[in-house]
């Protein structure tokens, strides 16, 4: 937690200084945000923690991406059947810079699903999903699908060939899933066949529902983190949380348990 | 008597204990790398755009290294064109490649990858060992390539699978005499051999099966006659088939001679 211990003052504080700190101070007397901030940014992680554990950020980012981008390309893109490839060709050829909007945002979701499955890889690697991190590993699961589902309604709003037949056929098989199948086919549908309401119904979910769910959990996951803290490798010598031997000759040991060595524990 | 609640209880509080102790500061140690990694995805982005856009053209078919601006505009009315997803969803694609309509498609479509998703969603309590070193944890290393190999196999096979589209008129010449087809099917032959049909259907081996397609060549076999196949092109909703698109914009006369063909394929 932040306690923000003040050290006792040599000198009067320069102006600069005063000038600096009082709106901070303004604002951590009314909110505890300054003291959140700090807290996030100081907090410690083990001094072990590899360049494999940049994954989670950098599927931050390439989120970030999707977010900037997506927001500049709102902007241009028009979601009725009639207009929606015009304005797709439009911000491509002709807007400023629109190809390279377009074009970070198309490739970003590849980025993002790549860096969201590598992330997972190494955190199931480095066995980080196991108590007490059992919940941020369902958060993040959760992402997955839902990461998966944008990539499925982004696709459709260019309104082309590919997209159109790509969508025919990807609502068709959520048809045949039991029981609720045909009720989300229909409901992604919007109509008899794939038109205006579809097209209006996938953009909406593309940028306000899934986003939503994936900045909400996206949230929780880093609350998690924060809260939980990061894994050690688990192959370090230094692992955070080892037994070490010095408390095993000294005896004077740490409450609990020797690391679980040869058989791998018998929880 | 310590339980294994216990003792992971106390390895926590020990790991809290370490890095409280002996940990760094998140910034700018870690906050470095993350830094340096979220740069590289941002160039990475920038990169592939700029090559996207500059090996590509304004055109539709001026198709570059990573693939055209965009396809022509949609048009609900043709069916030559072919479905395929984005690529992060080619080992769903393939999948449907393995399993055929209708004994076992629901198991490619929603059968494994549900099952998968239950898994994943699962994986902390099926795997409640504290143990984390990779190399002590045999059942979740051999699981783990496992899914790692067969999700790049079937992403492979799915980027590299075979497009039926349209076969030529030499086709529907071998189809009439090696299946001793009547005169009248010879129009639907040329129909299904030119349109989209063998992209997701197969006929003599022409053709590239997908999702969950069955195989036409002897599909007129059980003789459910012609009526019945014209219902079904044109609405294969009406016999619970929903991954097959509505072909009702073919109209009647091709939906007739589709129907012929098809019903006219024994090939005993």
């Amino acid at each position: 937690m932040a306690t923000t211990t003040t050290p006792p003052r040599r000198k009067p504080p320069s102006r600069a200084s005063v000038a600096i700190n009082y709106p901070l101070d303004w604002l951590e007397e009314r909110s505890g945000l300054v003291g959140g901030v700090k807290y996030f940014l100081f907090r410690k992680v083990p001094g072990d923690t590899n360049w494999m554990q940049t994954l989670g950020s950098a599927t931050l980012t390439a989120f970030l991406i999707q977010a900037v981008t997506g927001v500049v390309l709102a902007m241009y893109y028009k979601p009725s059947p009639n207009e929606a490839y015009a304005s797709i060709v439009h911000i491509t050829n002709d807007v400023t810079l629109g190809w390279l909007v377009r074009g970070m945002h198309k490739w970003g979701a590849s980025l993002f699903i790549i860096l969201m499955f590598l992330h997972m890889g190494r955190v199931f690697l480095f066995g980080a999903y196991k108590y007490p991190r059992e919940l941020n590993w369902i958060v993040g699961a959760l992402l997955i699908p839902i990461g998966l589902f944008e990539g499925f309604t982004g696709y459709l709003l260019p309104w082309d060939q590919t997209a159109y037949w790509a969508t025919v056929v990807g609502i068709n098989i959520n048809g045949t899933a039991p029981f609720l199948g045909p009720f989300i086919a229909q409901f992604l549908q919007g109509g008899a066949e794939i038109g205006p309401d579809t097209l209006s119904r996938f953009y909406s979910l593309h940028m306000l529902l899934l986003p939503g769910a994936i900045i909400g959990l996206i949230l929780l996951h880093l609350y998690l983190v924060v809260r939980l803290g990061v894994s050690s490798p688990p192959w370090s010598k230094e692992a955070a949380g080892m037994e070490r031997p010095e408390d095993v000759q000294s005896g004077n040991g740490r409450p609990g348990l020797t690391r679980p060595t040869r058989r791998g524990g018998d929880a | 008597m310590a339980t294994g609640v216990d003792r992971r209880r106390a390895e926590f509080k020990r790991y809290k204990e370490d890095v409280e102790s002996r940990g760094k500061p998140f910034f700018p140690y870690a906050m470095w790398h993350d830094t340096v990694m979220s740069l590289v995805v941002v160039l990475l982005a920038i990169g592939l755009a700029c090559i996207w856009y500059f090996d590509s053209g304004e055109d539709p078919e001026d198709v570059g290294i990573l693939g055209p601006r965009y396809t022509a505009e949609a048009d609900p009315g043709t069916v030559s064109f072919i479905p395929r997803p984005d690529w992060f969803f080619f080992f769903l694609f393939y999948l449907l490649r393995i399993f055929k309509w209708p004994e076992s498609v629901v198991l490619g479509t929603v059968g494994i990858p549900t099952l998968c998703l239950i898994l994943l969603l699962a994986l902390p309590f099926l795997d409640v060992r504290p143990e984390r070193r990779i190399l002590r944890r045999p059942v979740a290393l051999v699981a783990g390539v496992l899914v790692i190999i067969s999700m790049g196999v079937l992403t492979y096979k799915g980027a590299t699978a075979e497009e039926g589209g349209a076969a030529g008129g030499d086709v529907v010449e071998q189809w009439m005499t090696a299946g001793d087809l009547p005169e009248e099917a010879r129009p639907g032959a040329e129909l299904v051999a030119e349109s989209g049909c063998l992209n997701c259907h197969t006929y003599r081996g022409a053709g590239s099966s997908n999702f969950g397609a069955p195989d036409l060549t002897q599909i007129g076999a059980q003789g459910q006659g012609v009526d019945f196949f014209h219902r079904y092109v044109a609405n294969p909703r009406d016999f619970g088939n929903t991954v097959m698109p509505v072909y009702e914009s073919l109209g009647e006369e091709n939906l007739d001679a589709i129907a012929t063909f098809l019903d006219a394929s024994k090939n005993p």
